[in-house]
């Protein structure tokens, strides 16, 4: 009797639902920074908008890379159902400590896929998935020097929300 | 054709020829490509059995199963549900079984 299920796919059906759920994480958070953005360019913070309007361009981008390596090696990839995300911060600071939030999050579901991976000896995906652990070191590291610039920065006149606003579209190498 | 699963509603086989799982349940004779199979059990178990049980209205009497590549388009009643999710939980095991025995001995045992 052929082994149908193993000519089919190589993904064990618990990373093929995790990965699915990685594929709706990344989407969340993509729908989250565009909303982030969409606060700021509303309140006058436009460059950093720019820099969040491209965080939320590179989560999906993170979305579609899981997405389509789970068709390509033979699972079923499912498109997401994203619910409501946060429409109205009370300042910007509370963006950017929310941007934090997501991406620790973020973190530790990759985390927890490394774990899985290892657990049922998919090495495969545990190679494909070692990108985003380097990739999520990387987001963790700008997340947290948005908030680093809060220490720095007089957030309080006007020319500090100014400056906040132009250090922070600076961050990751982006001008 | 080897069977893989039967309980007193249904059976499943697998075609070793055309690489399918074929499926008798009640009115529904079907074949699937092993990927749809998955697709179709994911179906029937996304169904909320719970709504169809609480909820009075009419209209959760039965639900409508599809699986358009398959032919079919079936309204199931809440035990037929459940007499479905248990050929395909069944089916589902006896796949994984059989995947489990060629991972740990080898395809060149299992005949």
């Amino acid at each position: 009797m052929k082994d149908l299920v193993r000519l089919r796919t190589s993904l064990k059906e618990e990373i093929e639902i995790i990965l699915n759920a990685q594929c709706k994480m990344e989407a969340e958070a993509s729908n989250k920074y565009l909303a982030m953005a969409s606060w700021l360019e509303r309140n006058g913070y436009k460059q950093s908008s720019d820099y969040l309007y491209g965080q939320a361009e590179e989560e999906r981008t993170h979305f579609l890379k899981i997405f389509k390596y789970i068709n390509d090696v033979g699972g079923t990839a499912i498109t997401p159902v994203i619910g409501e995300v946060t429409q109205e911060y009370s300042d910007l600071k509370s963006v950017f400590e929310t941007a934090l939030q997501s991406e620790i999050a973020v973190s530790l579901s990759i985390n927890k896929i490394v774990a899985k991976c290892r657990e049922v000896s998919d090495f495969a995906t545990e190679e494909f998935i070692m990108w985003f652990v380097k990739e999520q070191r990387e987001e963790e590291e700008n997340a947290r020097r948005a908030l680093e610039l809060f220490e720095v920065i007089d957030v309080n006149s006007s020319a500090g929300k100014f400056l906040l606003d132009k250090e922070i579209a600076k961050i990751g190498g982006k001008e | 054709m080897t069977e893989l699963y039967k309980t007193s509603k249904g059976t499943t086989f697998q075609c070793d020829v055309t690489d399918r799982i074929c499926l008798q349940f009640g009115d529904i004779s079907a074949s699937f490509k092993i990927k749809d199979f998955f697709i179709f059990r994911r179906t029937v178990k996304t169904i909320n059995i719970h709504e169809m049980i609480f909820n009075l209205s009419d209209d959760y009497d039965f639900e409508w199963i599809e699986s358009p590549k398959s032919g079919i388009a079936q309204k199931l009643t809440l035990c037929e549900i459940v007499q479905l999710r248990d050929l395909l939980d069944g089916t589902k095991f006896s796949l994984e079984l059989n995947s489990v025995l060629h991972e740990t001995l080898g395809t060149l045992v299992i005949r």
